[in-house]
């Protein structure tokens, strides 16, 4: 419900002159409808408050990380260091507040240290990449195995219980029935929404993702709005790390395993564009729950195990191939 | 030429290059450690390494503790080995280090993958040191075909303890219900043994309806998702929760935890990690059955620097002590504080001499 109508309304803002009605467009949204028939047609407790709340719970830090990875693949970048910086502030986090392995409890204080180390190391990623212009796919892999380094290094392969109540109620303790963490990602979502349509920097991304080249020679300065989008994006992994750490109550150098792939599959599922340019957070909102879905409906619906990585891998392909504007591809590589 | 060059030098002191230069020599002084371990001087006694997966699971860090313990008990130089999940990588490595020593050196090996054994061994009986590997191997590779170098291979059979943790979650649930399983990755030998001792028990058991099994990769964030929609599918009727490991255990707890059922329904798990035990104690988990690893990573360069240094000739062994099953630990809320006590909160005291003592028997292959 909340998904539609936020979607309408940044329909209306988005500052697009042009507005082509295109099937491609709304691809996303349809197959998720879709497939959330299907699934309650098979088995009608997909459809029951309880389980909303599960996908919710299982979709906040999908979202959160797709935020952040949105961002950086509008410009035409890739970002591999989502797991790096997840993991290096959850294991931070876990060592900050009240925990199993020493007397530390900083608590809310210990989130904004998390969230400036996740800026730090989004900054490391822009500063490398611009400076000494090394492709950013080479830099943020980089960066994804010195993030999960430095968290083995600090914690020695061992895992620490977190025992801060603050920190844990994000995942149990409830307003209007959803987890507290699940708000703190729509917050996230706001944050970024305003981001991308009332500041300059999110015109800057898109400016820079639909070409460079203009970008620079209308005056757009580059690099900073390249090393911000970076820091920005580390920002939004941080509080991924946060949600993470808050969800399985511990923290671990094994805690980010995996969440690259579902991070980027949902902002590619979502319909933004690996070329950059075209895309927006509300995308990566549905391609989230696509991803979501399908796998708890997966479940639901007896799909043998064997055979659920398989769904999920005909799935992108299948949202990639409808949501995919061909008229404007010259070149496919 | 030369003005140009001294202009351009000083007018910018720092170029781009300069700095890759510098962050390249920062990389290079970095890895130096790694090659040069420790000085060989102690060249007498043998080396003992631990070639291992990586250091970021508690299961493989407490291997590792183990290594150096044993190390420290006889005064030897103890390199530990990560392959990181590259067999490239580890079997490379291994053969660094028996150029290094020449051969010296004892080599306690938990291969990333089964094949990768058989040139692990073949590279340290041409060099002349003594090998033990452990979990993986190739079923037609024996200790005995490549005497005496290959001294032992040791394992743990699933089977029996996947079978104990799901008799023990059967009795907690009064013998009767429906329980859910989480399983390993699908091709893993301990997966398939660690099921296959699930439903062993469950045939025992008609009472007990299996309502669902998934696969969650060994991985806790997998295992959470997978829980969480089975709440939704099967609500109530979960009374128990059978898991192939401990991570996925405990992830399944949370997510009992966020539906306000930890400590409800009874889970188990199986490695015996501390935050496992720690569970145990607090009540929220069944059982778990402890490999200890601290035992794997000592003894099995313990047995390897016995035969090495002529405590035994593994040649004139028996067969049961060249390839066996060692012995696993059954935690549950019975003996979790003294598990807790002898292993976790101190270190554990182990008879490095006493290398036969948990041997349960020949390895079987179907």
């Amino acid at each position: 419900m909340t998904i539609d109508a936020s979607l309408s309304s940044s329909q209306a803002a988005k500052p697009a002159p042009r507005r082509r009605w295109r099937i491609a467009a709304w691809a996303p949204l349809i197959v998720l409808v879709l497939l959330c028939g299907l699934i309650t047609l098979i088995n009608p407790n997909f459809l029951t408050f309880g389980n909303m709340v599960r996908i919710s719970q299982a979709a906040m830090i999908p979202l959160v990380l797709g935020l952040g990875a949105t961002f950086i693949i509008l410009m035409g970048s890739i970002d591999l260091s989502v797991e790096g910086g997840l993991t290096l502030s959850a294991v931070i986090l876990s060592m900050l507040v009240l925990n199993g392995a020493n007397s530390n409890a900083f608590g809310v204080f210990g989130i904004l240290i998390v969230l400036l180390v996740g800026a730090g190391v989004g900054f490391a990623n822009g500063v490398i990449h611009v400076r000494l212009k090394i492709p950013s796919f080479m830099v943020t892999l980089g960066m994804w195995f010195v993030g999960v380094g430095a968290a083995n290094a600090l914690l020695g392969g061992m895992a620490i219980r977190i025992n801060d109540p603050m920190i844990r109620s994000l995942a149990i303790e409830r307003f209007l029935g959803f987890p507290w963490g699940v708000w703190l990602a729509l917050f996230c979502l706001l944050i970024a929404l305003v981001i991308q349509n009332y500041t300059r920097l999110g015109r800057y991304i898109y400016a820079l993702g639909g070409g460079e080249d203009l970008a620079a020679l209308s005056g757009i300065p580059v690099g900073r709005v390249r090393i911000l989008t970076f820091t920005l994006a580390g920002v939004f992994y941080a509080v991924g790390g946060v949600l993470a750490a808050a969800q399985l109550g511990l923290g671990n150098a094994q805690i980010g395993t995996g969440r690259l792939f579902t991070t980027v599959t949902a902002v590619v599922v979502g319909g933004t564009a690996l070329s950059g340019g075209q895309g927006s957070v509300l995308q990566t909102l549905v391609g989230v729950l696509i991803v979501v879905v399908l796998s708890n409906g997966m479940v639901l619906m007896g799909v043998p195990p064997s055979v659920q990585i398989g769904v999920q891998g005909l799935m992108i392909i299948a949202a990639v191939a409808l949501s995919i504007d061909r008229k404007r591809m010259r070149i496919v590589k | 030429m030369v003005h140009k060059l001294i202009s351009g030098a000083s007018g910018r002191p720092i170029k781009r290059r300069d700095i890759l230069k510098g962050a390249g020599l920062i990389g290079v002084a970095g890895v130096f450690p790694a090659i040069l371990t420790r000085p060989a001087f102690a060249a007498d006694k043998p080396t003992v390494v631990n070639s291992i997966r990586s250091l970021s699971n508690p299961y493989h860090a407490t291997w590792n503790k183990g290594g150096a313990a044993f190390a420290k008990s006889v005064g030897a130089d103890y390199v530990t080995l990560v392959t990181e999940g590259n067999s490239e990588k580890g079997i490379a490595d291994i053969k660094a280090i028996l150029a290094k020593t020449g051969g010296n050196a004892v080599i306690n090996v938990d291969p990333n993958d089964s094949p990768d054994a058989r040139p692990i061994v073949e590279a340290a009986k041409a060099a002349g040191a003594y090998v033990v590997t452990q979990w993986n191997k190739p079923a037609d590779l024996h200790p005995w075909d490549h005497d005496p170098n290959y001294v032992a291979h040791i394992s743990f059979s699933g089977v029996p303890y996947g079978k104990a943790m799901a008799e023990t979650l059967i009795k907690k649930m009064g013998g009767k219900g429906g329980i859910v399983a989480l399983g390993g990755i699908e091709s893993n030998v301990p997966a398939i043994e660690r099921k296959k001792g699930l439903m062993d028990a469950l045939a025992a058991n008609p009472d007990v309806k299996l309502l669902d099994y998934q696969v969650a990769n060994w991985s806790a964030t997998e295992a959470l998702d997978k829980t969480n929609a089975w709440l939704t599918q099967f609500g109530d009727q979960i009374n128990g929760i059978w898991a192939a490991n401990d991570d996925m255990a405990l992830a399944a707890i949370e997510a009992l935890r966020a539906d306000g059922r930890a400590g409800k329904v009874p889970v188990t798990g199986i490695d015996g990690i501390q935050l496992a035990v720690e569970a145990i104690q607090k009540g929220e988990l069944a059982g778990t059955v402890a490999w200890d690893p601290y035992w794997q990573g000592g003894m099995g360069l313990a047995i390897g620097y016995a035969a090495k240094t002529g405590g035994f000739d593994p040649s004139k062994e028996p067969k049961e002590h060249r390839e066996f099953y060692g012995k696993g630990v059954i935690i549950t809320a019975d003996n979790a504080q003294e598990y807790y006590d002898g292993n976790i909160a101190s270190e554990p005291k182990m008879d490095w001499n006493d290398i036969w003592g948990r041997v349960t028997g020949q390895i079987q292959y179907d």
